[in-house]
C-alpha cells in the first residue's frame, strides 16, 4: 500500500519554518546554559524526559491538524491513558506492563479513529465533536481512577526516564523514546502514500477526493494517529511520576500547549501545511520556556504572560513573511 | 455496428429542488473528438461530474463499450477508462508535484515524457502546486490523465487559459488520441475550435440533449440555434433612452490588466446609462467587477471614478467613492437572519455621524428604500424568508439608502422567476433616470437589449464587441461571446 517515495534533497524555503523553530530552541538551550549555575546530564535528562508527553500530544496534534482537524480531546486523551494505564499497570511485572502499554495505544487509537467517523458521519466541525468527546474522556478517566494513585513497574519507568525512580541523570532512553516516534511520524507523513493522502485532504479537500484520495479514510487514520500519540503521552506520564492523576485542569493545560506548539512549529490550523518535525521542536520549546523563565527569576504567573506573547510575536513574524511572499509573487 | 464508446441515455440530476440535468442522452462512438456545447447553466459540469465519479446520477444509464458502469468515486470512472481535466486542476497545492503524482499511483516517467512532449520537460517535480501558473497546472492535469491511458479524454475548458501555442499541444494529442481509435469528449466555449476539431457535436439546454449534430456541416449557425432555443418571445420594443454625451463620466477604466484574466480593458461609462457586460463564463468578467469594486488593485491601468483614480485597499474605498456591487450571490451580500430594515440600514452605520448622534436620518432613508422598492412584504421580516427576487432588490435597496454614483451589478437576475426580474429592469432604470450609472453583467443574453443601453462582449479578458443595445440580437452577442468575431 505505502509506496515510498524517492528521497529528496532538502528544500531549504519550504522546510525554513522548521530550520527556523529548531534554532529557536538551540538558543534557547545555550541561553538557559548560561543562566543556571551548573549545566549537565541531570539537567539534560530532566528537560527530554519531561518534555515527552508534550511531543507525543504535539505530534498527534500536528497529524490531525494537517489532516484539516482539531482535536480538543487530546490533553483529555492523555489523562484517560494515565489513568487507566496507571490502573492496570499497579504491581505488573515489566513485561505485563509493556503489553498494557500497547493495549492502550491501540485503545486511544481506536477510540480517536471513532471519534474521526462520528465527524464524518455527523459532519459537525471537529472542534465541537472533539471539544464533547474532552468531556466524556475526562468523565472516563474520572471513573477508572476516582483521585490520584495506582503505578507501573520499575522496568516501565526506565523505559521513558532511564531510572527506576524518574530522577536519573542518564537520558539515553528518554532521547529514544523522543526521537523513535518522531521518526516514524515524520516518515510515515512525508514518504507514505497514506500520510500524503492526509496532507492532500487538509489541504484541499475537493483536489483530493478528485485525486482519489478516500476522504473519510483520510479523517479516521489522522484522528487515530493522534489517539495513539495521546495515549502514548499518557503513558509517559505514568513513567514519569510513577502514578496516575485524573484531574481534569491537567488535560485541559496539555490540549491548549499542543495547539500552541504545532502553531509555532509551522503547522497551518486551516490544514495541508507544515510538518512533524517543526511541531516537535516547538513543543520542546513551549515546554522548555518555564524552567528558563523560573531560572531566570521570573514569577510562574508571569510566565504564562510571556509564553503568550511569545506565540503572538512568533505569530506575526511569520505572517508577515507569509505577506512579503505573496507581495513578491 | 459496433457498441459506442460511452453511451448515456436519460441521465438526469438534481440538487433539491433545482433540476441540473434532465435528460441527457449522449453517444460518443470510438476515434471520434465530440463536442459537448451548451449556454451557461445548460448542465455541461453536472454532466462532466456524472462522467468523472464525482456525483452520481438520481436516474438513467451510463455504458462503456456497451457494459452499463457505475460511478460512484472519482477512481471508479479512472477504472472504468473515462479520464477527466476539469476546469480547475485536481492537484493537490500544498504538495509538490512529485507527491501528487505518488498519490494517485502515477508513474512519474510517464508523466515526464508527456510534459516533455508538451515543451514542458523542464519542469521541476519538486516544485509545489501552489506555486505554479494555471497554464502549467492545466497541461500537468492533462498529462497525469493521459498517463492512464484512458478510452475516453475529458476535457474540460482545457484551453480557456492556455496560450496558443500550448492550445496547438492540446489539439495535437487530441489528434493523437483519435488516431488510436479512442476518443475525446471536448468541452468548450470557443465555436472555431469546434468547427475545425470536432467530429461531433452534443448540444445541451436546460439539461436536456436538444441536438445532435456534425459542425463541420452544420456550421457555426447549426450550434449557435440549437443553444439558444427558441428566441424569448416578450422582446417588448425596447425603451430607448438617450444619454447625453455631455453627461459626467462617472466610471472609467484606462488599459486595465490584472493577472492575465484581464488584459487591457478601457471603457467610459457616463451617468445615467445602463451598459452591459456580455460574456461566457471565464472571460474575465469576475476579475474585472472586483477591480472595479475596489476588491481587487490592478497590475496595470486606472480605475476612474468621477474623474480621479480609484486607489481602493478594499471595497469601503470603493463605496466611499460611490461604486457599489450587486454581487450575484445575494446570501454573501445580506444577513439572512436580520430584518429588511436592518439590511438595508447595514452600510448606513458605517456614517460616523451615527456614532457621535449628530444625524439620526436613518430611519427615514431606510423608510424611502423600502417604499421604493415595494418589497411584497412586512419590512421586519427575516431576509432568509424572501424569495430570491426580494433579496436581490433588498441588495440594491441598501445602496439605495446609502446613496451612490455607480452601481455594478454581477448577474443580478440569476435563478429570478420573470415578473421580479422585469421589476428588476425597472428599478435599475429608475436609479439610472436618476443620473447613476449602472454597470451590469449578466449571463442571460436576451436581457442585454431588454435592460441595457449599451452593450460590451468581453472575451479573454478583453473587449470584442461593443454596440447599441437595443439592436443586440442574441446571435451576434453570442457569436462575439464565442470569440468568432476578434476585431469589433
Amino acid at each position: 500500500m505505502t509506496a515510498v517515495v524517492r528521497r529528496r534533497a532538502l528544500n531549504l524555503r519550504r522546510h525554513g519554518w522548521s530550520i527556523g523553530v529548531w534554532l529557536l530552541l538551540a538558543v534557547l538551550i545555550g541561553w538557559y546554559v548560561l543562566l543556571i549555575p551548573r549545566f549537565g546530564s541531570f539537567q539534560i535528562a530532566s528537560i527530554i524526559k519531561n518534555s515527552l508527553p508534550l511531543v507525543y500530544l504535539a505530534i498527534g496534534q500536528a497529524v490531525i491538524v494537517i489532516t484539516g482537524g482539531i482535536d480538543l480531546g487530546a490533553g483529555a486523551m492523555l489523562v484517560l491513558a494515565n489513568s487507566a494505564s496507571a490502573t492496570l499497570m499497579q504491581d505488573q511485572p515489566f513485561l505485563v506492563t509493556i503489553l498494557i502499554g500497547f493495549g492502550i495505544i491501540l485503545g486511544a487509537a481506536a477510540l480517536n479513529g471513532f471519534v474521526g467517523w462520528i465527524i464524518n458521519v455527523s459532519r459537525v466541525p471537529d472542534i465541537v465533536v472533539t471539544l464533547a468527546t474532552s468531556f466524556i474522556y475526562s468523565g472516563l478517566a474520572l471513573m477508572i481512577l476516582p483521585g490520584p494513585g495506582g503505578g507501573t513497574s520499575a522496568g516501565f519507568r526506565i523505559l521513558f526516564t532511564g531510572s527506576d525512580d524518574g530522577t536519573g541523570t542518564s537520558f539515553g532512553f528518554s532521547l529514544g523514546m523522543l526521537l523513535v516516534p518522531v521518526v516514524i511520524a515524520a516518515f510515515f507523513m512525508r514518504r507514505s502514500r497514506t500520510g500524503l493522502s492526509l496532507y492532500a485532504t487538509g489541504s484541499d479537500l475537493n483536489a483530493a477526493y478528485l485525486s482519489g484520495v478516500d476522504i473519510r479514510r483520510a479523517k479516521v487514520i489522522g484522528y487515530a494517529f493522534g489517539g495513539a500519540m495521546a495515549g502514548l503521552a499518557g503513558l509517559a506520564t505514568v513513567a514519569i511520576t510513577g502514578s496516575g492523576d485524573p484531574r481534569f485542569s491537567i488535560g485541559a493545560n496539555a490540549t491548549l500547549n499542543s495547539v500552541a506548539a504545532i502553531v509555532l512549529g509551522g503547522v497551518a490550523l486551516t490544514g495541508g501545511i507544515g510538518s512533524v518535525v517543526g511541531a516537535v521542536a516547538a513543543a520542546i520549546i513551549v515546554f522548555f520556556l518555564s524552567p528558563i523563565l523560573s531560572a531566570m527569576g521570573i514569577d510562574p504567573n508571569t510566565a504564562q504572560v510571556v509564553q503568550g506573547s511569545l506565540i503572538v510575536v512568533v505569530m506575526m513574524i511569520a505572517g508577515l513573511l507569509a505577506l512579503r511572499r505573496r507581495r513578491a509573487k | 455496428m459496433t457498441d459506442a464508446l460511452l453511451e448515456t441515455k436519460a441521465v438526469a440530476k438534481s440538487y433539491g429542488s433545482v433540476v441540473a440535468l434532465r435528460s441527457v442522452d449522449l453517444t460518443v462512438q470510438p476515434g471520434e473528438i465530440h463536442a459537448l456545447l451548451g449556454a451557461n447553466g445548460a448542465g455541461k459540469s453536472t454532466l462532466v461530474k456524472i462522467l468523472s465519479g464525482v456525483i452520481a446520477p438520481d436516474s438513467g444509464t451510463i455504458s462503456v463499450n456497451g457494459r452499463s458502469v457505475t460511478m460512484r468515486r472519482p477512481p471508479e470512472a479512472l477504472k472504468a477508462g473515462l479520464a477527466t481535466v476539469y476546469q480547475d486542476p485536481a492537484l493537490v497545492p500544498d504538495l509538490t508535484i512529485a507527491q501528487n503524482l505518488t498519490l494517485t499511483a502515477i508513474d512519474e516517467d510517464a508523466v515526464r515524457s508527456r510534459l516533455t512532449a508538451m515543451g514542458l520537460g523542464r519542469l521541476d517535480f519538486d516544485a509545489q502546486i501552489r506555486d505554479l501558473p494555471l497554464e502549467v497546472l492545466r497541461l500537468l492535469d492533462l498529462a497525469r490523465a493521459l498517463a492512464h491511458d484512458p478510452q475516453l479524454l475529458l476535457l474540460d475548458e482545457i484551453t480557456a487559459a492556455l496560450p496558443s501555442d500550448q492550445a496547438e499541444h492540446v489539439f495535437g494529442i487530441m489528434q493523437e488520441w483519435k488516431e488510436k481509435g479512442r476518443s475525446v469528449l471536448f468541452i468548450t466555449h470557443r465555436l472555431a475550435e469546434v468547427l475545425s476539431l470536432c467530429d461531433q457535436a452534443t448540444i445541451l439546454r436546460d439539461g436536456r440533449t436538444v441536438a445532435q449534430v456534425e459542425p463541420r456541416q452544420s456550421g457555426e449557425r447549426g450550434l449557435v440555434t440549437p443553444m439558444l432555443g427558441e428566441v424569448a418571445a416578450e422582446l417588448e420594443a425596447a425603451t430607448s433612452r438617450v444619454i447625453s454625451q455631455e453627461a459626467p463620466i462617472n466610471l472609467a477604466t484606462a488599459d486595465l490588466y490584472s493577472g492575465g484574466k484581464v488584459n487591457g480593458i478601457s471603457f467610459e461609462l457616463r451617468a445615467g446609462e445602463i451598459l452591459g457586460i456580455a460574456a461566457l463564463e471565464g472571460q474575465g468578467q469576475d476579475r474585472l467587477f472586483e477591480l472595479l469594486s475596489g476588491d481587487r488593485r490592478p497590475d496595470r491601468g486606472e480605475v476612474i471614478v468621477n474623474g480621479s483614480p480609484l486607489r481602493a485597499r478594499s471595497p469601503y474605498d470603493a463605496i466611499r467613492r460611490g461604486v457599489v456591487l450587486v454581487p450575484s450571490d445575494r446570501v454573501l451580500a445580506l444577513l439572512p437572519k436580520r430584518s429588511v430594515r436592518e439590511n438595508l440600514a447595514i452600510p448606513l452605520y458605517n456614517r460616523v455621524q451615527r456614532w457621535l448622534g449628530l444625524v439620526g436620518d436613518e430611519d427615514t432613508r431606510t423608510n424611502k428604500a423600502i417604499e421604493r422598492l415595494s418589497i411584497d412584504t412586512r419590512a421586519h421580516r427575516q431576509v432568509r424568508r424572501l424569495s430570491g427576487g426580494n433579496q436581490q432588490k433588498v441588495v440594491i435597496g441598501r445602496w439605495l439608502a446609502n446613496g451612490f454614483r455607480t452601481l455594478l451589478c454581477f448577474d443580478p437576475t440569476r435563478g429570478i422567476d420573470i415578473h421580479t426580474k422585469r421589476q428588476i429592469y425597472d428599478l435599475l432604470k429608475e436609479v439610472a433616470d436618476t443620473g447613476a450609472s449602472v454597470l451590469v453583467y449578466t449571463s442571460e443574453l436576451p436581457e442585454i437589449p431588454l435592460l441595457c443601453d449599451r452593450v460590451l462582449v468581453i472575451y479573454n479578458g478583453r473587449i470584442v464587441h461593443e454596440q447599441d443595445a437595443a439592436n443586440a440580437t442574441e446571435e451576434v452577442l453570442l457569436s462575439a461571446a464565442h470569440g468568432l468575431e476578434e476585431s469589433a
